[in-house]
């Protein structure tokens, strides 16, 4: 189990080395979530209402068991309900779990301008700092997973924390303590992709589940929430699970390298406005008093 | 349950059916996704709804509700039919090889023989084994034969096993097609898939039935239940580890309220409530104690021949010094039950008249229905009305239900009380699981401002109305002024004084079976130290050993597994004897070996003695060669295929009945649809609909896991999780009613109506019942007119139940929740 | 552009010159009234708060600098999309009141050809068709007409990234840059040009007024237009008087 203090690893909107990382590394944790097991019980979430201190709210009935539509700034945990028809006329109803994947390389954090508001410790987890966040909500269009969210009383941002409070004391997130049949589970990101791997396999050679896979999309360089899916063809179908999850180029092409240059280059305005007065001089109002120009 | 929770773990094969414990216990759901996950188990559901159950399922049917006979016979059809049925088990553990008594006819008109149309109830006594050696015919007594015929072959046309084929020959998937729903290729492929654990004749694997109230809460629910439990032996999947019949019980604590005889007709322990005629206590044993009845070769444990001691033991513990040998226990004291007081006429005496007050803890009698207008106006009748309970409920405010105008609350003339009592976690005290498990639990919080715990405010009554017999005396004071009540602190009484009067102790010098002395005063080690001749005192015997010398057994936590069988013997404590799985000694085979090698619950030890890694179920000195059977419960020693004599009210093989209300006549004779021993009633509010009527939708009432019953709409974060009432419609049929989701439908019975948004799903798909076009629609029952929504006026204020019947099963008196008729419309 | 905006144009100009004044001395034209100088103020106003608090979450080189000026990260945060809008309600205000000098005519095109000329400082007077902005200027006030649009456009996304959806607000980010930074480069060639490369002109949009001799210098047709006179008569004029009092020794005296 991964134990011990966190220890930071990338800050957002921060200029120079990140303070202390590289000093210790933890071992990668890693949430397992196994769709095919789940019951839709809403155990995690009320443990993650509960642990978390959040406010309740008044929600709506909305033709579904889903609680809400969507994961909120005081819910950061949510099982999405999908009605799925399968081609051979059975039915599925999916439950996933949703909440922040913990990305390797996250978004929120890219997009972040803000020194400290977002920080990745060396076990994945990626945690709001709220009282660095400025609320400018770039981490929400950052997301590819459309986790953060903007309390507009606060002006500041939430999302899962992955329970880095009870991690850094060496405890399980309090979704996977609450859950009930086992689905959730928590451990070293090796192990539990082992376990993944595992149960995707059973599920094909047992289950007639033949495309059963492991989600762990690379295209943000791994998670640290995977999920195992009856179906990794089409995690779309699981209330809405980007099958190819991209950070914007926004936020990492043209904030990474381009913007930098750009704005230098645009300063590059006053240097040259400043060689054209002392090579050109100024356009005087006509006549001036008479001078001689010299050659040099 | 026979098994219990863990013990799903070992299964090879689930059916889960009248039960949704993915929703309703989520908790114990991991057991079977266990067994999927280490052993590659299935899961099959069928279900009237596609549940959360049914999202884990290998394979799905959708069965309309109320046609589970139907299914499970054919089950039993298909496994005659294509020999997957476990012989040897069969002969030698069921009254399969048994022979009945000339004169018993099979239902196929519906009607077994005996039926009185006058009384609607039936002469049982041809529904009895052939005395052997007689020649079958003549009518003997109605009592089980002591020497009972039997022909091991199986061949005779009278032994339960022919009947039985013949009886469930009638179940073709043809006709579970019809009545169920259920298209016949599916049907096929579930019971090849169920049966498929005795495939060749092999006997390691074991499958298990899992069922809750959705099987529980129809007119023949008992009927249903006996269903599974013979499809089980037949398939000898009962005492086995991963088998059995398992009851998952709907409430925390509702295993210990059936054990403590929360139902009229019984005492603590089971024991059988005296009836008038028991003129004395030697005439209440003779009715009550069974005597053995087997093949002469076979012999039989036939424990219920102890009741003389559970029933003195527990006399003792009721009436202490006043329950004397000279005065026959005090047997005089116990009220004698003249006919049934079940839930269902207790409020129907009350509309009548009869009763005119009720103490309602623990439950809210009007949300808990059926019917719940009839239980307002009864109430209304009614002159006073005490509540304890944690929250303002419907119960309690009976007279504000939706519909009362203030000119009619103003002629309403009952007095309400309502006392603030502790809820489960600001007490101490035992819950009894599903598992038979008695596990302590510790007070969490103290109950807050003047509530108090229920046990203190039956003590405050109690107390004050024995004063109130002593000074004033009264037609017959005794059972009150003599009630042993030696308690430290009689107001305060502790959990931990009444449990270990429960468990029972030595009121003298007594030596234990193994001839160790227990000394006066001492706690009793376990039920067999119990006498009959007062030396014992026992509250129930069944939780007798639950509280011993050595200390609270229920406060055990050990968490050793040896066998890995998921026993953990020393994790708390379960009756009886702290044996896990029931009826174990059917787990090997008839010389004493385990069917499953690798899943060793008892075996017969060459030392001369029934081992295990369970306690075993039997009695240990009995070898293998006496042929014991493993059934010690029944007099037969045997599972009971045949249901003899008055052991149930509506036959010895369940037959199917339609539904009390119904939108077919029965297949299998229309003649005779329903139940022909169902009790109905008969005042102007128990109205019954038919399809002629226009009410010709299956309706089903259950629970979310979002909610525990009528309790938690008074907490925010449950309400947030699921806001106010719906009904699951079909997709189909809200295209029909031009519905969308969120829209409100309005659904009615012939009783009332009930109001809620619809929820539009494909989960509920449109059936062919009898070749009819048939819709079923849902309701889960967690709101009325009193919570936090409810208040704040952002939900409907209907009862689910206003739309359920007044018909109970003639076995258990339980209502028939599920499946009745309805019509819907647009709001 | 209609009539109504030219009748609310002169209203406005006509309630704020009557809160302020222009001191018109002899020698000098009047060029900026009071409505002009206080619109181009609040826009700079605006705009130089609101490029500190955007650049400030531009860069996290430039967060920790820049962020304190606002009150800390938060702060910046909160005040960028005001300042923004601030800037573009009087930018809005300045579009209306100069609509009819600002408009492109073909002279603008004839102008931009020489483009080069007008850098290298080649020529001592502006051709004689440049009226009251030149084309440059007209550029640069069209391209704060178009960064504004995508600012506004660009901006309210970023600002409620939920009702917008994701892909819009990421890509409204990039468009948000790139107004900006044409709007910085036009911003320190305005600034150059408004001061040390055109004295004279500072001062214009200070106190309101320019030396005759800067207006047939830089815009000869609005010379024309304003006085009714020949700019180049009146700089030949200038001249000549120039050349006979620097014979004598004299300080040069206003033209008329």
């Amino acid at each position: 189990m991964p134990t011990g203090t966190l220890q930071v690893k990338a800050i957002s909107g921060h200029s120079g080395t990140v303070p202390g990382a590289g000093v210790q590394r933890a071992e990668e944790i890693c949430k397992y979530i196994d769709v095919t097991t789940c019951i839709g019980c809403k155990a995690c979430e009320v443990a993650c209402v509960e642990w978390n201190d959040m406010p309740f709210q008044q929600t709506t009935f909305d033709n579904t068991y889903q609680t809400m539509p969507s994961t909120a700034w005081n819910y950061w945990n949510l099982i999405k309900f999908n009605e799925h028809q399968r081609e051979d006329g059975t039915l599925q109803w999916l439950m996933r779990k949703d909440q922040c994947m913990h990305c390797e390389d996250p978004g929120c954090l890219r997009a972040c301008p803000a020194d400290g508001a977002i920080v990745q410790y060396t076990n994945g987890i990626v945690d709001f700092q709220q009282e660095n966040c400025i609320g400018c909500q770039y981490c929400v269009s950052g997301c590819p997973f459309d986790i953060p969210k903007f309390n507009s009383t606060t002006k500041k941002v939430y999302k899962c924390t992955l329970c880095s409070d009870r991690v850094g004391q060496g405890l399980e997130p309090a979704c996977i303590k609450a859950c009930p049949t086992g689905c959730l589970k928590f451990g070293t990101k090796a192990d539990m992709r082992g376990l993944a791997e595992a149960r995707a396999r059973q599920l094909r050679e047992h289950s007639g589940f033949v495309h059963a896979g492991v989600y762990d999309p690379p295209s943000v360089g791994g998670t640290h929430v995977i999920y195992v899916l009856h179906d990794i063809t089409k995690p779309e179908l699981y209330g809405g699970l980007p099958a190819n999850p991209q950070i914007p180029v926004t936020y990492t092409a043209w904030k990474r390298v381009a913007k930098p240059i750009a704005l230098l280059l645009s300063l590059f305005a006053a240097p040259v406005a400043f060689f054209h007065y002392i090579s050109q001089g100024p356009k005087e109002p006509q006549p001036q008093p008479p001078g001689q120009e010299v050659p040099r | 349950m026979t098994n219990g929770w863990i013990d799903i773990k070992n299964t090879d094969l689930m059916l889960i059916m009248g039960g949704n414990p993915a929703e309703n216990h989520p908790c114990g759901f991991k057991w079977p996704i266990e067994a999927k996950l280490h052993r590659n188990a299935k899961i099959i559901v069928v279900d009237p709804r596609f549940t959360r159950t049914a999202a884990n399922a290998d394979l799905f049917l959708q069965i309309r509700a109320g046609a589970d006979i139907a299914f499970l016979g054919g089950l039993i059809n298909y496994a005659i039919q294509n020999n997957r049925i476990a012989r040897d088990y069969l002969v030698n553990y069921t009254n399969a090889a048994f022979i009945i008594k000339e004169g018993f006819k099979l239902p196929e008109d519906g009607l077994y023989s005996g039926f009185d149309p006058s009384t609607h109830e039936y002469d049982k006594s041809t529904w009895n084994y052939e005395a052997a050696g007689s020649s079958g015919r003549g009518n003997a007594p109605a009592a089980l034969p002591p020497n009972v015929a039997y022909d091991v072959t199986l061949a005779h046309s009278r032994s339960v096993f022919q009947l039985l084929k013949q009886h469930y020959s009638r179940y073709t998937p043809e006709m579970v097609e019809r009545i169920t729903g259920i298209a016949r290729d599916q049907f096929l492929k579930a019971a090849d898939l169920f049966t498929s654990v005795r495939k060749d004749g092999d006997m390691k694997k074991v499958a298990t039935i899992i069922y809750a109230v959705g099987w529980t809460q129809h007119s023949f629910g008992t009927q249903i239940i006996r269903t599974a439990a013979m499809l089980q032996l037949l398939l000898g999947n009962v005492g086995r580890a991963g088998g059995g019949v398992n009851a998952l019980r709907g409430h925390s604590n509702i295993q210990g309220a059936t054990d403590m005889a929360g139902v009229f007709d019984i005492l603590p322990g089971y024991l059988k409530m005296p009836a008038p005629d028991d003129v004395d206590f030697a005439t209440y044993l003779k009715r009550t104690t069974p005597t053995a009845s087997k093949p002469a070769e076979w012999d039989s444990y036939n424990y219920w021949s102890n009741t003389p001691k559970f029933a003195v033991s527990f006399l003792k513990a009721l009436y202490g010094e006043a329950a004397r040998k000279e005065n026959d226990w005090a047997f005089h004291y116990l009220p004698k039950i003249d006919r049934k007081y079940s839930w269902v006429e207790i409020w129907d005496d009350m509309y009548n008249g009869h009763v005119r007050g009720m103490f309602a803890f623990g439950m809210n009698g009007v949300q808990v229905g059926p019917n719940s207008k009839k239980n307002i106006e009864a109430l209304k009748k009614a002159d006073w009305l005490v509540v304890g309970e944690i929250y303002p409920d419907e119960t309690s405010e009976f007279w504000r239900a939706p519909g009362t105008t203030p000119d009619e609350m103003k002629k309403i003339q009952t007095t309400v009380y309502r006392l603030p009592c502790a809820g489960f976690a600001e007490k101490d005290g035992t819950f009894v699981n599903s598992a038979r498990w008695l596990q302590w639990k510790n007070i969490a919080i103290t109950p807050p401002g003047d509530a108090k715990l229920d046990q203190e405010i039956l003590s405050l009554i109690f107390l004050k109305i024995r004063e109130l017999y002593q000074k004033e005396g009264g037609k017959f004071p005794d059972p009150i002024v003599n009630l042993a009540w030696n308690y430290t602190d009689p107001l305060h009484r502790s959990f931990v004084e009444l449990a270990k009067e429960i468990n029972g102790r030595a009121l003298a010098d007594i030596a234990d079976p193994t001839g160790q002395t227990i000394r006066s005063g001492q706690q009793l080690p376990g039920f067999a130290a119990l006498k009959d001749d007062g030396t014992t005192l026992c509250g129930n015997w069944l939780y007798s050993g639950s509280w011993t010398e050595a200390g609270a057994m229920t406060q055990r936590r050990g968490t050793e597994d040896p066998s890995g069988l998921g026993i953990y013997p020393n994790w708390a404590w379960s009756w009886p004897a702290n044996r896990r799985v029931m009826y174990n000694r059917a787990s090997c085979d008839p010389s004493g070996k385990p069917w499953d090698p690798e899943r060793r619950q008892v075996w017969w030890n060459e030392s001369g003695r029934w081992v295990g890694n369970d306690v075993p179920d039997f009695k240990v000195d009995s070898p293998p060669k006496d042929h014991m059977g493993p059934f010690i419960m029944n007099p037969e020693g045997i599972g009971r295929l045949f249901g003899p004599l008055a052991a149930f009210q509506d036959g010895p093989f369940p037959e199917y009945y339609e539904p009390i209300e119904s939108p077919i006549a029965n297949p299998l004779h229309p003649a005779q649809s329903i139940n022909p021993v169902v009790q109905t009633f008969k005042t102007p509010l128990d109205k019954y609909g038919t399809p002629s009527q226009g009410f010709n939708v299956v309706c089903t009432t259950y629970r979310l896991t979002e909610h525990y019953h009528y309790w938690t709409k008074n907490n925010p974060m449950n309400v947030e999780l699921v806001p106010e009432p719906f009904v699951e419609v079909p997709v189909e049929l809200a295209d029909e009613m031009g519905v969308k989701g969120g829209e409100r439908v309005k659904v009615s019975s012939a009783r009332g109506s009930y109001i809620a948004k619809a929820m539009v799903t494909r989960r509920i798909k449109p059936m062919q019942i009898d070749g009819r076009k048939t819709y079923q629609i849902g309701i889960p029952i967690h709101w009325g007119y009193r919570g936090i929504a409810e208040d704040a006026g952002r939900t409907e204020l209907t009862s689910a139940n206003l739309l359920s019947p007044t018909a109970i099963d003639p076995n258990a008196y339980t209502p028939e929740f599920k499946g009745f008729l309805v019509k819907i419309e647009k709001a | 552009m209609s009539t109504a905006v030219e009748r609310f144009d002169d209203g406005a100009r006509a309630r704020f010159g009557a809160h302020g004044r222009t001191f018109v001395r002899e020698n000098e034209l009047l060029r900026h009234p009071v409505y002009s100088r206080v619109l181009h103020w609040s826009v700079a106003a605006f705009f130089i708060l609101a490029l500190l608090s955007g650049l400030a979450i531009y860069t996290p080189w430039l967060y920790r600098v820049l962020t304190p000026l606002f009150g800390g990260g938060p702060m910046t945060r909160l005040l960028h999309p005001w300042f923004s809008l601030g800037f573009v309600a009087f930018f809005a205000l300045q579009l209306l009141n100069w609509l009819q000098p600002m408009s492109w005519t073909p002279d603008d095109t004839r102008w931009m050809r020489r483009l080069k000329e007008y850098v290298a400082n080649t020529d001592k007077l502006e051709p004689e068709y440049v009226d009251f902005f030149n084309a440059g200027q007209k550029l640069y006030f069209w391209a704060i007409v178009g960064s504004s649009v995508i600012f506004f456009i660009s901006g309210v996304p970023m600002w409620f990234p939920r009702a917008f959806g994701r892909t819009t607000a990421a890509i409204g980010y990039v468009f948000h840059d790139l107004a900006a930074l044409v709007m910085l480069v036009g911003f320190i060639v305005h600034i150059y040009e408004g001061t040390a490369a055109q004295p004279g002109t500072f001062h214009s949009m200070t106190r309101g007024t320019v030396e005759k001799r800067w207006a047939w210098t830089h815009h000869p047709a609005w010379y024309l237009h304003a006085t009714g006179r020949q700019p180049q008569d009146d700089y030949e004029a200038a001249v000549r008087r120039q050349a006979g009092r620097s014979a004598e020794g004299g300080t040069p005296s206003m033209p008329g």
